[in-house]
């Protein structure tokens, strides 16, 4: 089955895979090949794809996962590869988030609490999916 | 008369000028290459986007209509977003967009201005600012456009308006752009990419929680779009603008030196003139 993966910037991943791993807002779900044709929304944390028994991360943002005929598309805000993840500065923004989102309620709009939630799942994601960089078999 | 002195003066600023706004064009030039790229990539998220809410939001009951698809009301008040640069030296750009908003908007309209050009001639016509963003002078990124979409958001779900338009500047081609206008908000999917099958069979978690998200997607994609549209345009403008600008630096340039010789011969000859005088006075 075919796989793209589409942010507004640009196209992250297009190409053959056997095995999908993502997260839903209902759980983790796998999908392989002849999968029921399915619209689903995804929630922030880690891909796994498997092509020829090789494995392959990503991190992903919030965003929409379609199956249609073998053809699987996903619709997010943000992707990047394992092997492109700058610790460092995935480590500064979850630190600037934590700060934030410690402060007292009253000193915080909604906004604010809502944009450093979103960035700091994002950095806990991106950390998770780092961490398979050393274990990874591929390349 | 001005003396040679004077003349060379002017020269050399014409000369300094010429060389800003012909370094301001070639940067304008990269800039707009990059801007084309980014439109482009963002194609095919757009695409998929699009056909996707069509299919999904096609035949939808009336009582299950999301709130982002509400009707505005007869006499509902309208925001405007107005989408300009930071920087100047773009040629008519932002007096077109002004004088467009001008034509458009009713005095109690509330506005959203992004861009420091658009900020004050908005603020001499309306005090129902609601909020100004800055665009930046890089390629926009997605990310910048959260905290916007946020105050849209507020806007439309209080009902402190009920409709939502966006004021941008088109890219025709490299010469003209064109202010316009797009409806933001209520969405209403466009029909010609609805004919295709309704295909999914599973809806995880159901249709009805996933639509409004869906429907946010679309709005910000919508503005994204414009706004990228927005910086194109601003890009080709500065680009002619300036390349205009340098030709007119050149030809001063020439101008000032015609007169500098000019000047420079009749001074020569005068003295000339001045000591065969002398000598056939002395002789």
């Amino acid at each position: 089955m075919t796989l793209d993966i589409v942010t507004p910037e640009k196209i992250i991943f297009q190409g053959d895979v056997d095995e999908i791993y993502v997260n839903t807002a209902d759980g983790e779900i796998g999908i392989l090949p002849h999968h029921i044709n399915l619209f689903t929304k995804l929630i922030p944390g880690e891909l796994k794809l498997k092509l020829l028994g090789k494995e392959q991360y990503m991190a992903i943002t919030d965003g929409f996962l379609e199956v249609n005929n073998n053809k699987v598309t996903i619709l997010t805000d943000y992707a990047i590869h394992a092997e492109d993840i700058e610790v460092e500065k995935v480590m500064e923004a979850r630190k600037k988030a934590e700060e934030i989102l410690k402060k007292k309620e009253s000193r915080i709009t909604k906004q604010e609490f809502a944009l450093a939630e979103a960035a700091f799942k994002r950095a806990v994601a991106e950390l998770k999916v780092a961490n398979h960089k050393h274990k990874r078999p591929m390349h | 008369m001005a003396s040679t002195q004077q003349l060379t003066r002017r020269i050399k600023t014409a000369q300094n000028i010429s060389k800003t706004t012909k370094a301001m064009q070639m940067i304008a030039a990269s800039k707009l290459k990059k801007a084309q790229d980014a439109a482009l990539a963002s194609r095919p998220y757009v695409e998929k986007l699009f056909v996707i809410t069509g299919q999904l939001t096609k035949g939808i009951e009336k009582a299950l209509l999301p709130v982002y698809m509400k009707k505005p009301k007869q006499k509902g008040k309208t925001l405007f977003v107005v989408i300009a640069p930071d920087k100047g030296l773009c040629g008519g750009l932002v007096t077109n967009l002004a004088r467009e908003l001008l034509r458009q908007s009713k005095a109690d309209d509330f506005f959203l201005t992004i861009g420091k050009k658009i900020e004050s001639p908005v603020a001499r016509m309306t005090k129902n600012i609601v909020a100004s963003f800055p665009f930046g002078t890089t390629s926009p990124t997605y990310n910048t456009i959260y905290p916007i979409t946020k105050i849209i958001d507020e806007q439309f779900l209080s009902g402190k308006v009920d409709k939502v338009v966006l004021l941008s500047t088109h890219f025709i081609n490299m010469f003209s752009q064109k202010p316009t206008i797009t409806n933001l908000l209520p969405i209403t999917p466009s029909e010609e990419d609805t004919n295709e099958k309704f295909q999914f069979q599973l809806f995880e978690p159901d249709l009805e929680s996933i639509l409004p998200d869906l429907l946010k997607r679309y709005m910000r994609m919508i503005l994204f779009q414009e706004i990228l549209e927005s910086y194109l345009a601003e890009q080709s403008a500065r680009m002619i603008s300036m390349q205009n600008a340098t030709n007119n630096a050149k030809e001063i340039i020439e101008e000032l030196k015609l007169e500098y010789n000019k000047t420079r011969q009749a001074k020569i000859t005068s003295e000339i003139l001045d000591i065969t005088g002398g000598m056939t006075a002395t002789s």
